[in-house]
């Protein structure tokens, strides 16, 4: 379940970051459907931090100070990105989400090892 | 705001020679810092929090090099000049110096702290930022680095808010 979702998140970035890396070589700012589609990402990211919860919950043997602190972090990730994209309306606000949906994905690959289920 | 009609490379909030330091391509800068910064941070609180007696140097080490990070990032995002100068350089020189002492192997120093082995585990980024950040603080300066101390940004700071 979880791998499941990881690799959702994995191809939503990547999606998202070959989004905004069109933007960056057109030398554009983020527009408000960039931001929608890392809506979409949370989603899935909140949707995984129930799962994480209810399989923790079970009984999964787990570092759990550890896990929710990546958890947490992967969350604020992309909102910072968003309000980046208001504030700089240029096409490093597009430099930025780029560098946030990498984050993400790097931080899911620390998330599942963290899991033990790579 | 639905589309990004504005034009781009054009910044209002740089009149003038003067470029504010989290502008442009400072938002990178800043971005990058803040990542590092939670990562440090978060990673810093973990350890304290729950296995200090292990590593207590290391560790509370990991912790404040994570709030100088925090301070960093708050100092180039807001143009405070002169506390972005004193966390950008604190950083060098703990990068340098624990990078050091955790290659010959002296002291505690495991490799969980952001600066062990020059960041290795965070792909190097501990040691490149604060390069890049000296030279975008230089770069960006109205005055030449260290002359900067009375004519500051208007967000400037009046002393260092560290330690």
């Amino acid at each position: 379940m979880i791998l499941v979702l990881a690799v959702l998140v994995a191809v939503l970035c990547a999606a998202l970051a070959g989004w905004a890396l069109w933007f960056v070589v057109r030398d554009r700012a983020v527009v408000l459907r960039q931001l929608w589609g890392g809506a979409v990402v949370e989603g899935v990211l909140l949707l995984q931090a129930l799962v994480l919860a209810v399989l923790q919950a079970r009984g999964h043997e787990v570092d759990g100070v550890l896990l929710w602190g990546y958890v947490v972090t992967q969350l604020v990730v992309l909102p910072l990105a968003a309000a980046w994209a208001f504030a700089e309306r240029t096409r490093w606000s597009s430099v930025v989400l780029l560098v946030a949906t990498f984050t993400v994905a790097f931080l899911e690959l620390r998330l599942l090892q963290i899991w033990g289920a790579v | 705001m639905t589309d990004a009609t504005s034009a781009p490379g054009q910044d209002p909030a740089t009149p003038g020679t003067g470029n504010r330091t989290g502008t442009g391509a400072g938002r990178l800068l800043v971005a990058v810092y803040g990542v590092l910064a939670l990562a440090a941070t978060a990673r810093g609180l973990y350890q304290v929090g729950t296995k200090l007696d292990e590593a207590p140097l290391a560790y509370v080490l990991s912790l404040v090099a994570g709030l100088v990070y925090v301070v960093a990032t708050v100092a180039l995002a807001r143009d405070a000049r002169r506390t972005a100068w004193v966390t950008v350089g604190f950083e060098l020189v703990g990068v340098l110096t624990v990078g050091t002492l955790s290659l010959v192997d002296v002291g505690d120093f495991p490799d969980e702290t952001v600066w062990s082995r020059f960041g290795s585990g965070y792909g190097y980024v501990p040691l490149v930022l604060p390069f890049l950040g000296l030279w975008w603080l230089r770069r960006t300066g109205r005055d030449a680095p260290g002359a900067d101390a009375g004519t500051d940004g208007p967000d400037d700071e009046p002393a260092p808010t560290v330690g």
